[in-house]
């Protein structure tokens, strides 16, 4: 049954578009709208970030401030999505421990929070719990500011540059059903999958000589960003970089990036030029190989939907061939 | 032994004059642009190669040995002629 497989397509058919690129670019609309945030999930999130802060800055520490980053700061979440919290101060001591367990037993017995779970020995010490009325879950961090740099950073690439929410919550959600969106696990974080889709946004030759819109080519840039980074980049070779502005460096020029001429992905980090950001990724094969796939089952369903009749056409969808939604209906 | 490998070479795009590809097959099926037609003259903006990271060229036309091992046969879009006419 199509219609619950790619719930995005119910009641908007675009069978009858002349140009497949322009199907794909509905659909991507069709998709954006359908895994949008309904105000009432906003204001549940909202209020769950609101009620915590005013617990912990009135009732536990009121010298602390808390902020969010990630992608609930961008507005890059999918649903289901954590929040990412992080508390600090101006004298910078919430970074010891005790603070990490005073504060889980604060949530613990003001019933702030369920499934408590407090990781003291990781690199990054946080706790991680779920905010019983609105089921979210919740990380906190403790007097890491570089989390809310980026994201003011990203807010202003996402003011910038047109197009790059809609091609990040794709590759984001495309990525997500592969389980290959884990850093953990070797897969892209979050703040990778944006710097991949703003590099190709800002280097494309179409759009650095403004001949086309984005928000009207969602559909072909979709294709040719699977088709930068699944067929032609040279991850032996080249490092994503900021500095000043979108470029690519040499990996062997750059060597103090910790980024050898060998198979891996280098983004370097925008506020510390000698990190790179994408260094644990080291699954990257299998990412290339899925954006590969990626590539390969847009365009033949393109060339497949070219030569079917219209009638063959009618309800069919060119993103589900890639994108599946499992989640609650929405 | 290639079971393809009669049907490759008989390939032929009417569209762009390639063996690489069948008509039907042809990436101007989903390469294609909406643009904006602008009347003020662009300038050469800064371009970078995806295969040795260089400024000045696309990756398509970058004379170093390819990086990436699959091939690309088709051209992409990181070439000099998905640039507006002016600036080819």
């Amino acid at each position: 049954k199509p219609i619950q497989q790619y719930p995005w397509i119910k009641n908007r058919d675009h069978s009858k578009q002349l140009e497949l690129s322009d199907w794909l670019t509905l659909e991507i609309k069709d998709f954006i709208n359908y895994i949008s945030p309904s105000i009432a999930e906003i204001e549940a999130r909202n209020n769950a970030v609101k009620r915590l802060r005013k617990e912990i800055t009135t009732n536990l520490w009121p010298d602390c401030y808390v902020n969010v980053f990630g992608s609930f700061a961008t507005d890059l979440y999918l649903p289901g999505s954590d929040i990412d919290m992080v508390i600090t101060s101006d004298s910078g001591k919430y970074c010891a421990k005790s603070y990490l367990y005073q504060l889980s037993s604060f949530l613990r017995s003001k019933n702030l929070g369920v499934n408590i779970e407090t990781i003291a020995r990781a690199k990054v010490p946080i706790i991680k719990f779920i905010e019983p009325r609105s089921k979210i879950h919740i990380d906190v961090s403790f007097e890491k500011t570089n989390g809310l740099r980026a994201a003011e950073r990203i807010q202003g690439w996402l003011r910038e540059t047109p197009g790059l929410r809609e091609l990040v919550l794709i590759v984001k959600q495309f990525l997500a059903v592969r389980r290959m969106n884990n850093v953990h696990h070797g897969g892209l974080g979050g703040f990778s999958i944006i710097c991949l889709v703003h590099s190709f946004l800002s280097l494309h030759p179409r759009l650095i000589t403004n001949s086309i819109d984005p928000l009207d080519n969602l559909g072909v840039l979709l294709i040719e960003f699977f088709e930068l980074y699944g067929y032609n980049f040279g991850y032996d070779n080249v490092i994503l970089s900021y500095n000043p502005t979108v470029c690519y460096l040499k990996k062997e020029e750059h060597s103090y990036l910790g980024a050898s001429n060998t198979f891996a992905l280098a983004i370097q980090d925008p506020d510390d030029p000698s990190n790179n950001i994408s260094r644990s990724s080291y699954d990257i094969r299998n990412i290339k190989r899925s954006f590969i796939g990626a590539f390969e089952l847009l365009t033949n369903k393109c060339y497949e939907l070219q030569a079917a009749s219209y009638k063959e056409r009618l309800g069919q969808s060119i993103l589900g061939g890639i994108i599946r939604y499992t989640g609650k209906e929405r | 032994n290639c079971p393809d490998k009669g049907k490759m070479r008989n390939s032929y795009c009417r569209v762009c004059d390639s063996r690489a590809h069948s008509s039907d097959r042809c990436p101007t099926i989903w390469r294609c642009y909406i643009t904006i037609k602008t009347k003020d003259k662009i300038g050469m903006p800064q371009i970078w190669c995806y295969n040795c990271g260089s400024k000045g060229h696309f990756g398509d036309e970058c004379l170093q040995q390819r990086s990436s091992r699959t091939p690309n046969l088709n051209g992409s879009s990181f070439s000099g002629g998905n640039l507006p006419k002016s600036l080819r």
